[in-house]
């Protein structure tokens, strides 16, 4: 078990000489060389003055060598997507998808942020009140608790269709998609819901996506490495027949899979919500699929099985180092989803192409 | 005795639909801000009228479904159509099959692109876009002159999403009014866009803050990126006092943000003022009334000096 692994389909084994390092190491790898392109790029382009992405020489503005106001922005924008991703991560070990993410986080933030409202601003009645007074300035624990809340139910209900009725998880979350773009939409009739209450808006201010996505980032890690939990989703990922005659219950443990699932991506729409200090129907847009495709980044495979929370968490970074160093290098907003588009696939094609030569002994 | 009933029935069946107004309201999209201010002008000027029944649809920002909610609204017999369009290059089909059925058209808040061969029957109703984004960056150009930057300012610019007409024709404002001479002394450090999203438009200032360029202005396509842009200019610890920002909506955050001293210029766009002139033409237009086919709702700049005047429009 120390050299060979059952984590192949199809007889094909994990091969020591051929396959130096893990998985994770290849997406560090691409996330350098994005990076070495991105500064390669600064120095090359004939306008950009040779500027260096990440590093700072010559103005020493924060007083190190590095530009950590880059750096911050870097992570902090990927944060928040990154929670889901994280969730997602584990979805997709145990070989299901889970397509509701980006609407959940548009209705849960609708409805957290309808908790979380404060009474004055600036002097006057918070003219974007949801409720009556009852619901102003409530402690900070009813909005997050009504919002993990929702996400525990989606969750479970996703995670019950799929498992008790065994329509397709990509079928049962499609449909969940559109039901909660539909509650962020019927929630308050496309109105926004604005101003929350200072400790509200402390969940998500500056820094501290950045440290609720690294804390949680920390807690599934060892969740899917050292626990029963864990273990149970791969699997389930690998061989759902075998898991279940192996005593595995394999229905609990999807519900379970989705219910954490759908709770992080809640609390992702808190975050995000607080962070915003608004919460609007349309918010979360695309962000299932970025959550997906960060995961897929970090080595997470399709079919199950396969895949670790290090990997999408520095899937998570190649993401914000694209999306930074397209700001950096001014590239033109007509050219920026062509290229993440074309780096997400060359990034996935070279894992695969790696992948097949070390199995193919 | 029965057919009498049924006959009774049918006479005030009969009646009551030829004295209620059906208008159907295909909207591009619900979970928009400003066009839930639109709809909601539509709805409201609706209740306050007796006798007009309004039912409204989404059509997902998807244009086939939109085309297939005006067959729809023709097909169940409507007085009038109002169509907010998904596309405004893809509208030529809706006036075709509403004006071979004979029922009236109202295009309101996205101009067609065949706004000037419309048949008889048909109007658009909006704001003329032209002046959004001139007002709201000639206020800026006024402000930094103020200012004492008149030597030479330097500005970013936030884009609209890149497909949206509003985006497009906002930010050739931008250049047009910057291409002038009284304005010409600003210089646009990098334009991108952040989709209308006050979360994208945060990370995009963070980046662009990252980069330690000198900048006295953002101008943005509309509120909710400018606010974006001030939450992450804030967070950098910068003085609000020190950049001019603008942005375009006036929306009620937006209008907090100036009170609080931190948005300096928005536009507003009378979206429920819209709503309700594109309801009151659809009705004309169904009673074969006369209707200019051009109705403009103008945009009016909002600045601290003004504010008070617009604090419960939106």
């Amino acid at each position: 078990m120390a050299d060979q692994t059952s984590h192949g389909i199809g007889g094909l084994t994990y091969d020591k000489s051929k396959r130096a390092w893990p998985n994770e190491a290849n997406v560090f790898i691409a996330l350098v060389l994005i990076i070495l392109a991105f500064e390669a790029l600064g120095q090359i382009l004939p306008y950009m003055n040779s500027q260096s992405m990440l590093f700072d020489f010559n103005t020493n503005r924060d007083g190190t060598i590095l530009n950590v106001a880059r750096i911050k922005i870097v992570i902090l924008q990927v944060s928040i997507i990154g929670i889901i991703s994280l969730g997602v991560t584990q979805v997709i070990i145990s070989g299901g998808i889970d397509l509701s993410s980006g609407p959940l986080v548009g209705a849960a933030a609708m409805i957290v942020m309808s908790f979380g409202q404060t009474e004055l601003v600036n002097g006057q009645i918070n003219p974007k009140a949801v409720f009556g007074p009852w619901a102003f300035d409530l402690p900070v624990i009813v909005p997050i608790l009504a919002g993990l809340s929702f996400g525990a139910l989606i969750g479970c209900v996703n995670g019950s269709l799929i498992a008790f009725t065994r329509i397709p998880p990509f079928i049962a979350t499609l449909g969940m998609f559109l039901i909660c773009r539909g509650i962020s939409q019927w929630w308050t009739k496309g109105q926004p819901v604005s101003f929350p209450t200072e400790q509200f808006a402390a969940i998500g201010s500056g820094m501290m996506p950045v440290v609720w996505f690294a804390l949680l980032a920390v807690l599934l890690f060892f969740i899917m490495k050292f626990t029963v939990y864990g273990k149970h989703t791969y699997a389930i990922g690998s061989n759902e027949d075998a898991a279940r005659m192996s005593g595995i219950n394999v229905k609990r443990h999807k519900v379970l899979v989705y219910m954490i699932a759908s709770m992080l991506a809640a609390f992702a729409a808190i975050v995000l919500s607080s962070k915003n200090l608004t919460a609007q129907a349309g918010m979360g847009q695309f962000y299932e699929l970025y959550a997906i495709a960060m995961a897929v980044i970090g080595g997470v495979s399709l079919t199950g099985g396969r895949g670790s929370i290090v990997g999408t968490v520095l899937g998570a970074m190649v993401f914000g180092v694209i999306q930074s160093g397209f700001t950096f290098i001014k590239l033109d907003a007509f050219y920026q989803l062509m290229a993440m588009g074309t780096i997400i696939i060359g990034a996935v094609v070279l894992d695969q192409y790696r992948q097949q030569r070390s199995m193919a002994g | 005795m029965k057919k009498t009933i049924i006959a009774a029935g049918l006479a005030s069946l009969l009646s009551t639909t030829a004295i209620a107004e059906n208008i159907g309201v295909s909207m591009a999209l619900f979970d928009d801000n400003f066009l839930t201010v639109l709809r909601n002008g539509i709805e409201e000027e609706a209740n306050g009228m007796d006798g007009i029944d309004v039912q409204i649809e989404d059509a997902q920002n998807d244009v086939a479904r939109q085309l297939d909610q005006i067959n729809n609204f023709i097909a169940s017999g409507v007085d009038a159509i109002i169509v907010n369009p998904v596309d405004t290059s893809a509208t030529q089909a809706m006036t075709d099959a509403a004006s071979s059925a004979g029922v009236p058209l109202v295009f309101v808040n996205r101009q067609p692109v065949n706004v000037d061969t419309l048949p008889d029957n048909q109007a658009f109703v909006a704001s003329n876009e032209i002046e959004s984004g001139t007002l709201e960056t000639f206020e800026i150009c006024k402000m930094l002159r103020a200012q004492g930057f008149g030597g030479g300012a330097r500005a970013y610019v936030m884009m609209g999403e890149l497909s949206n007409q509003a985006a497009v024709q906002r930010t050739k404002d931008i250049e047009d009014v910057l291409g002038m001479d009284m304005c010409n002394f600003i210089e646009v450090i990098d334009q991108q866009t952040a989709n209308w999203s006050r979360e994208q438009a945060n990370s995009l200032m963070t980046n662009w803050l990252a980069s330690g360029e000198d900048f006295h202005a953002v101008i943005a396509n509309n509120d909710e990126m400018a606010l974006g842009a001030i939450q992450a200019m804030k967070a950098a610890g910068l003085d609000m006092a020190d950049v001019v920002v603008g942005g375009v909506d006036a929306t009620q955050d937006a209008l907090a943000a100036m009170q609080a001293g931190d948005l300096d210029v928005t536009v507003f766009q009378n979206a429920g003022g819209q709503g309700s002139g594109a309801l009151n033409a659809a009705i004309a237009l169904a009673n074969g009334e006369e209707v200019d086919q051009k109705v403009y709702i103008p945009f009016e700049l909002v600045t601290p000096a003004n504010i008070g005047d617009y604090l419960s429009q939106n």
